[in-house]
C-alpha cells in the first residue's frame, strides 16, 4: 500500500514539475521578465519624457542653481530645506573623502585642505532624480505623490497628509517636509515652467551650461545628444530606481 | 432563513451602503484619471507662479547693457543669475512705464567682492586638467583675498572698480 502510494506521487511530482516549467516558459514568452533595468525605460506614448543631464566637469559650484530654485519655488531659506543643492567633494591624497555643502552652496564654497594634499576635488549638483520607478511614489499611502505622464515626479499638496514616508524612502535625500504647509515638498522640475515651454529655473540660471534639460524621446534633442557624447552614470544604480538624472564624469565616491 | 442571519445581512447592507456613500464623497472626481492620483493636481502644479522671466525680456528697456554684455566674456550668463528673479520688475515696469519703480521691485545690484567670488574664487574643485596638461577649467579664477585687494592709497577695491560686470575687461 505504502509502496504504491510512493510510485504515484513520483509520477505526480514529475508531471507537476513539467507543467510548472512549461508555464514558466510560456509566461516568459508572453510577458518578458522585466529584470534589472538600470536607467528608466520610457513608457509607450507620445507625451514628452523628461530627463536631466549634469556635466560635473563643467560645474563651478557657484550655487546659483540652489539659490534660483529657492526663489522660484518659495522654498524656505533656512539652510536645511533644499530642492536642489551642490556638494563639494574633496578626495585627499590619503584617500579620505570629505563632502561639504554649506547652505547648499548658496554662499559659496571654501577649500580648507591645501592644494598639495588634494588628490581630486569636484562639485556635484544634486536634485530629484525623477525616477521612473521611484520608491517615494511606491510608499505613499494616499496617492499624493506620483509620476506624471511626462515623467516628472510631483506632489499633490492638497492631498498629502504629511506622513513623511516618502522622505524616508527617497534614497537620494531629495525630499523635505515643508514647515509651513506641513506637506512633503520636492523638486517639481519647475513643472509650471516646463509646461509653458521654458527651462526650469536652475537650468536657466546655470552660468556654464553644466545642466542639460530635455525630452528623452526626442532623439535629436539636447539631452539625447548629451547622453550620446558623454559616458553618463546615474546615482545608486543598484537600487534600480530608474533614475533619469544622468551625470557625466561621476566619480565612484559620490553617493 | 434564521432571524439572526437576516439581521446580519441587513447590517452588512447598511454598512456597504455607508461605505459606498463615504467613498463617493471622499474620493476627488479626477482621482484615477491618469493613475493612482488626483488628475487635477497636474494643473495645480502647472499653475504655480513664475519668478524668473529669462534673458529675452530685458532687451526692451536695457538695450545698451544687453548689447554690452553680449560682446564680453559674460555673454553666456543670464541677467537674472546676478540680479535675481525679475518677473515682477518687468511686469510692473511694463504696465506702468512712466512710474518710478518701488524699492521692492528694484533688483539686486551685486557689487561686493563676495558675489564675484561665488564663481571666480580660486578653488581646486574648479580647476580641471585633462591628461595633466590640457586646461579644461570652465572659468578663470583669482584668489579674491589677494587679487587687487587695495589700491595705492590702501583703499579697498571692489571687483567692479576695474572690471565692468557686464563686460569684465
Ligand atoms: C519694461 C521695462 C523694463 C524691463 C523689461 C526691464 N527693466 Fe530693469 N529697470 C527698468 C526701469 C524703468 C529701471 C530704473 C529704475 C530706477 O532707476 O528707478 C530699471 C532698473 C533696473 C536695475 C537697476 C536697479 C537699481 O537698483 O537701480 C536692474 C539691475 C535691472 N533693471 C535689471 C533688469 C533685468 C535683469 C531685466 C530683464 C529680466 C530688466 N531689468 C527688465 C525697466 C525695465
Ligand atoms: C556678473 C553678474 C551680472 C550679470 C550677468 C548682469 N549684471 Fe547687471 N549688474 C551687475 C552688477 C555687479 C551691477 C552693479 C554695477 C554698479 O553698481 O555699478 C549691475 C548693474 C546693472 C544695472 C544698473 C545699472 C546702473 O547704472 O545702475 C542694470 C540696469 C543691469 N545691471 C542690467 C543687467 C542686464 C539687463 C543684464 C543681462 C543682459 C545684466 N545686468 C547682467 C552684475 C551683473
Ligand atoms: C554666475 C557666475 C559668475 C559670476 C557671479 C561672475 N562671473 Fe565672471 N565669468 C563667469 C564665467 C562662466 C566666465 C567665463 C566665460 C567664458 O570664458 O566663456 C566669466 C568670465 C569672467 C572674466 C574673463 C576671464 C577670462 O579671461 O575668461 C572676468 C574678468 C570676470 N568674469 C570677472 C567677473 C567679475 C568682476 C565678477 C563680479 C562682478 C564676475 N566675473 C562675476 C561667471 C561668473
Ligand atoms: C585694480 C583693479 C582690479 C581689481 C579691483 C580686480 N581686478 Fe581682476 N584683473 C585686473 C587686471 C588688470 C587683470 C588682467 C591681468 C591679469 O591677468 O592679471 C585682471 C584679471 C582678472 C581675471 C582673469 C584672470 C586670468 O587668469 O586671466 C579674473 C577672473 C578677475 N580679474 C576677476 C576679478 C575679481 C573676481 C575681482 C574682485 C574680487 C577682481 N578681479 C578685482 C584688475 C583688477
Amino acid at each position: 500500500m505504502s509502496e504504491k502510494k510512493d510510485k504515484t506521487s513520483r509520477r505526480g511530482f514529475l508531471r507537476a514539475g513539467l507543467v510548472l516549467a512549461g508555464s514558466v516558459v510560456a509566461g516568459t514568452v508572453l510577458k518578458p521578465f522585466n529584470g534589472v533595468v538600470v536607467a528608466g525605460e520610457e513608457p509607450k506614448g507620445d507625451t514628452p519624457w523628461y530627463g536631466i543631464g549634469i556635466d560635473i566637469e563643467k560645474c563651478i559650484g557657484c550655487g546659483k542653481c540652489a539659490k534660483s530654485c529657492k526663489l522660484e519655488n518659495n522654498v524656505p531659506m533656512e539652510p536645511f530645506f533644499f530642492r536642489s543643492w551642490v556638494e563639494q567633494y574633496t578626495i585627499a591624497k590619503d584617500g579620505s573623502v570629505k563632502v561639504e555643502s554649506p547652505n547648499g552652496g548658496i554662499d559659496g564654497f571654501k577649500q580648507e585642505l591645501p592644494d598639495d594634499q588634494i588628490f581630486k576635488s569636484f562639485f556635484v549638483p544634486k536634485m530629484c532624480n525623477h525616477c521612473s520607478k521611484s520608491p517615494c511614489v511606491q510608499v505613499c499611502p494616499v496617492g499624493a505623490t506620483y509620476v506624471s505622464p511626462d515623467g516628472v515626479v510631483l506632489v499633490d499638496e492638497k492631498y498629502c497628509i504629511g506622513c513623511r514616508y516618502c522622505i524616508q524612502a527617497c534614497p537620494y535625500g531629495c525630499r523635505y517636509l515643508h514647515p509651513a504647509k506641513q506637506v512633503a515638498d520636492k523638486c517639481s522640475l519647475c513643472y509650471h515652467r516646463i509646461k509653458k515651454g521654458i527651462q526650469p529655473a536652475c537650468f536657466e540660471m546655470c552660468p556654464t551650461g553644466a545642466r542639460v534639460f530635455g525630452n528623452l524621446r526626442d532623439k535629436s534633442g539636447p539631452l539625447v545628444k548629451f547622453l550620446r557624447d558623454h559616458n553618463c552614470l546615474v546615482l545608486k544604480p543598484h537600487l534600480n530606481t530608474g533614475s533619469k538624472l544622468y551625470y557625466n564624469a561621476l566619480s565612484g565616491e559620490v553617493r | 432563513m434564521p432571524q439572526q442571519i437576516r439581521r446580519l445581512l441587513v447590517a452588512f447592507a447598511v454598512f456597504i451602503a455607508l461605505f459606498l456613500v463615504l467613498r463617493y464623497v471622499m474620493i476627488p472626481t479626477s482621482f484615477g484619471e491618469y493613475g493612482h492620483y488626483r488628475g487635477r493636481s497636474l494643473e495645480d502644479n502647472a499653475a504655480k507662479p513664475l519668478q524668473f522671466t529669462g534673458n529675452s525680456s530685458c532687451i526692451k528697456c536695457h538695450k545698451s547693457i544687453v548689447e554690452e554684455k553680449s560682446r564680453g566674456h559674460h555673454a553666456g550668463l543670464a541677467c537674472e543669475t546676478c540680479h535675481g528673479p525679475a518677473l515682477k520688475h518687468v511686469t510692473y515696469a511694463d504696465t506702468l512705464p512712466h512710474a518710478k519703480l518701488p524699492d521692492s521691485l528694484l533688483l539686486d545690484k551685486p557689487a561686493e567682492r563676495k558675489n564675484c567670488a561665488l564663481c571666480h574664487n580660486r578653488n581646486m574643485a574648479r580647476i580641471k586638467f585633462r591628461n595633466d596638461t590640457v586646461n579644461i577649467s570652465m572659468i578663470k579664477q583669482v584668489d579674491v583675498m589677494k587679487h587687487n585687494l587695495v589700491d595705492k592709497n590702501n583703499e579697498s577695491l571692489k571687483c567692479i572698480d576695474c572690471h565692468f560686470p557686464h563686460d569684465p575687461y
